[in-house]
């Protein structure tokens, strides 16, 4: 096709991150974002903004990523967060059984009060501290020499696989074990949500590929607050 | 973590309501390393500024019906058209969360300060911008809509105004832009009525003076406004169009109107650390001891007390009845109404929102006659307040006697005057009384802007030195790829 030479389109993806305090929401974002983990991460300060571009083969996804940021306690953030948000990330903690309970909680309300097509994943973080840190297949079997380590090690975990695996299934979510530690399965979350936002929901996707598609007029209809004229001059300006 | 109490922080500033007016604030002071402690009585974000589903509204409703002390909104009830089985998707409602029903239907003029302080803030880039194109007016020319000349080169092309008076408002329309300049013009004019000043000094007929009058969008009747309060207003009218792209001159954002712009802003507020409790108000405020560094207390509704330097706090309404209150609904058809929407300019970005303008005397109930103008601000569903297929009509008139029927009548002679011939699906009346901190009218009033800006230098002015930094002025923060900027350029 002629278009073989046209950028890719790209959209803006809105997420929100919930779950209880201290399950590592930062940090796996971080992981995402900067490839970086920090041991013993002070509680967020603040509420973060994050932005990170998805590439994937048909179109490039730009995350805008809200963090709730220790203001969990309040729940007061949540709801501006997860407003108009096409997606979100429930984390929950799985050597921690009640942030699960928690984040059942959040998935309840992002399914009661969220946009209709919003796309959810549920995510169980620290798998560090199980004995299945090798496997980067958090669903695969546990062998019997993992077992045998995880005697060794402590095994932490008290959450299993299965419980929240079946929970996801039965409430069609996105699931994942992940460890911002070491970095398993944290792109694939992000890669696995670019992928599940139908294409039709994308909000400014611009380029030909999204021509035939409902975002189609929402570009027409978008106006650039920085101007026409402020962009030609910003381009035309060298210095 | 999670058992600390709000009253073991010291505060710098507790700052009461997320109307635009506060959350504004919220955001001018979110790099300036102050406790803010943000609170709100409601339990969602937006004040007088909210925006609802078809669900939230029903709990509004039975809220303000509830209510002890007097809000700002009083009288609302809602009419909901009867579910027919038989009808399609688009001739009946849809769930209640495909609707974002917004308080503040205001419509932003491209020269409006909020933009620039919302593009230097960087804020600009969590929001989404819709344009206002396509000004109608009934009864200029009979009883039917026709196009409100929107500039110059409408007017030019206008078939319906004579060369004669084609002559005296290219006058007017060139004096206007100018006017600051040409005090000997007007001076003499200024608590005259526009009406006489533009049939007196520019010879127009009453149907142009109708027009000129629509454009500076008041809410008493134009033989009300001064000149001294109108001329400006056209003026901003005009130099609005084109500043952004061709064919319109003023914004609204998507997903809400002001709500969004209210939530975007205590985000900012959020990430620059400022503490958000809602269906939390504050119910007491006593000054303890003035040497201490918290010397102010508060009771808030959730049973805590905190200490604060500072605090901002909702004015309370009043509650006689002599306040300036508009009428107001809002109502979904069942139309995309299109032909609304379609642009007389080229080159103009798809209109998301249209305004239609009832000058007075062009509708009458029973024996009374309209007195003051309605405007109905139509959102198609690219607002994202609807589903495909109709629109969200915003009527608002100033309240009186029979302003309920008045507005009634009014989106009812729209439906009859455009071609699709929509049915009302939704109808919510209220009305709503001024009050400083939010305004009635239906354009953007930057005075918000000059006492957000008066608020933000109480607050930052305690500690002077480098924290006295320019009024909205921030830097990208970190985290924001410098590489977002390429996605602007389109």
């Amino acid at each position: 096709m002629a278009e073989a030479t046209a950028p890719k389109p790209s959209s803006s993806v809105k997420l929100v991150l919930l779950g209880e305090a201290a399950v590592g929401k930062s940090s796996l974002v971080l992981r995402f974002v900067n490839n970086d983990f920090q041991e013993n991460k002070e509680p967020t300060i603040g509420a973060a903004f994050l932005t990170q571009k998805c590439n994937l083969p048909t179109r490039t996804i730009k995350f805008e990523i809200w963090d709730t940021a220790g203001q969990e306690r309040f729940a007061s953030l949540a709801p501006m967060y997860y407003r108009n948000a096409q997606s979100a990330l429930v984390v929950y903690d799985l050597t921690k059984p009640t942030s699960l309970v928690k984040a059942k909680h959040w998935v309840a309300e992002l399914q009661r009060q969220a946009s209709p097509g919003i796309v959810i994943a549920l995510v169980g973080n620290k798998l560090d501290l199980t004995n299945e840190t090798t496997s980067s297949n958090p669903l695969g079997d546990d062998t019997d020499t993992d077992a045998a380590e995880g005697e060794d090690d402590g095994d932490a975990r008290k959450v299993s696989t299965a419980e929240a695996k079946s929970y996801a299934e039965e409430e069609g979510l996105l699931f994942f074990e992940t460890s911002a530690k070491t970095g398993i399965n944290v792109t694939e979350v992000f890669t696995a949500i670019a992928n599940a936002i139908p294409e039709t929901s994308l909000k400014g996707a611009r380029g030909p590929g999204a021509a035939q598609t409902a975002s189609r007029t929402e570009d027409q209809s978008r106006v650039n607050l920085t101007g026409p004229r402020d962009n030609a001059s910003k381009e035309g300006c060298a210095c | 973590m999670e058992m600390e109490s709000l009253g073991d922080t010291k505060w710098d500033v507790v700052i009461e309501g997320t109307g635009l007016q506060h959350s504004l604030l919220a955001l001018a002071l979110s790099r300036s390393d102050k406790k803010i402690l943000h609170v709100d009585g409601n339990p969602y974000y937006g004040a007088a500024e909210a925006a609802f589903s078809l669900q939230e509204v029903d709990e509004w409703i039975e809220r303000l019906g509830r209510a002890t002390n007097p809000t700002p909104f009083q009288n609302a009830n809602l009419w909901k058209a009867t579910a027919d089985a038989e009808s399609d998707e688009t001739s009946k409602l849809s769930f209640s969360r495909a609707y974002t029903l917004t308080l503040s239907p205001q419509i932003i003029y491209t020269t409006s300060k909020l933009l620039s302080y919302l593009v230097s803030s960087k804020v600009y880039k969590q929001l989404e911008f819709q344009a206002v194109g396509n000004w109608w007016i009934y009864g200029a020319d009979g009883s039917s809509l026709t196009r409100l000349p929107n500039g110059r080169e409408d007017i030019f092309q206008d078939k319906n105004i004579d060369n004669r008076s084609k002559r005296g408002l290219m006058k007017f329309l060139k004096f206007v832009v100018d006017y600051e300049n040409q005090s000997e013009v007007w001076e003499a004019h200024g608590e005259n009525s526009l009406y006489s000043f533009l049939s007196s000094q520019f010879r127009l007929p009453d149907h142009l003076q109708m027009v000129i009058s629509a454009l500076a969008l008041p809410l008493e009747s134009p033989e009300k406004s001064t000149v001294n309060w109108a001329l400006p207003r056209i003026a901003r009218h005009l130099a609005s169009i084109g500043r952004l792209g061709p064919g319109f001159g003023a914004v609204v954002p998507k997903w809400g109107g002001g709500a969004e712009i209210a939530q975007v802003a205590c985000r900012a507020g959020a990430v620059g650390g400022g503490v958000y409790v809602l269906d939390c108000g504050m119910t007491d405020v006593k000054t303890v001891d003035e040497a201490e560094d918290q010397p102010v207390r508060i009771a808030l509704s959730n049973g805590e007390n905190v200490g604060t330097k500072l605090y901002i706090q909702n004015k309370k309404v009043e509650g006689d009845s002599s306040v300036k209150a508009v009428s107001r609904i809002v109502a979904v058809i069942s139309s995309s109404l299109s032909s609304i929407f379609r642009s007389s300019v080229e080159g103009a970005p798809l209109a998301a929102v249209s305004v239609v303008v009832f000058p007075p005397k062009t509708l009458q109930v029973k024996n009374d006659v309209q007195e003051n103008p309605v405007y109905i601000m139509v959102h198609s569903n690219e607002t994202g307040e609807c589903p495909a297929g109709q629109c969200v009509l915003y009527a608002t008139t100033l309240h009186n006697k029979n302003s309920k029927a008045i507005l009634e009548l009014a989106l009812a002679t729209f439906s009859q005057s455009v071609e699709e011939k929509p049915s009302l699906l939704y109808s919510l009346y209220y009305e709503q009384k001024e009050s400083k901190s939010s305004s009635l009218d239906v354009s953007f009033d930057d005075q918000i802007l000059a006492r957000v800006e008066e608020q933000w230098k109480e607050v930052i002015g305690q500690s002077g030195g480098d924290e006295a930094s320019q009024f909205m002025q921030f830097e990208e923060r970190k985290g924001m790829n410098a590489d977002d900027e390429d996605d602007e350029g389109y």
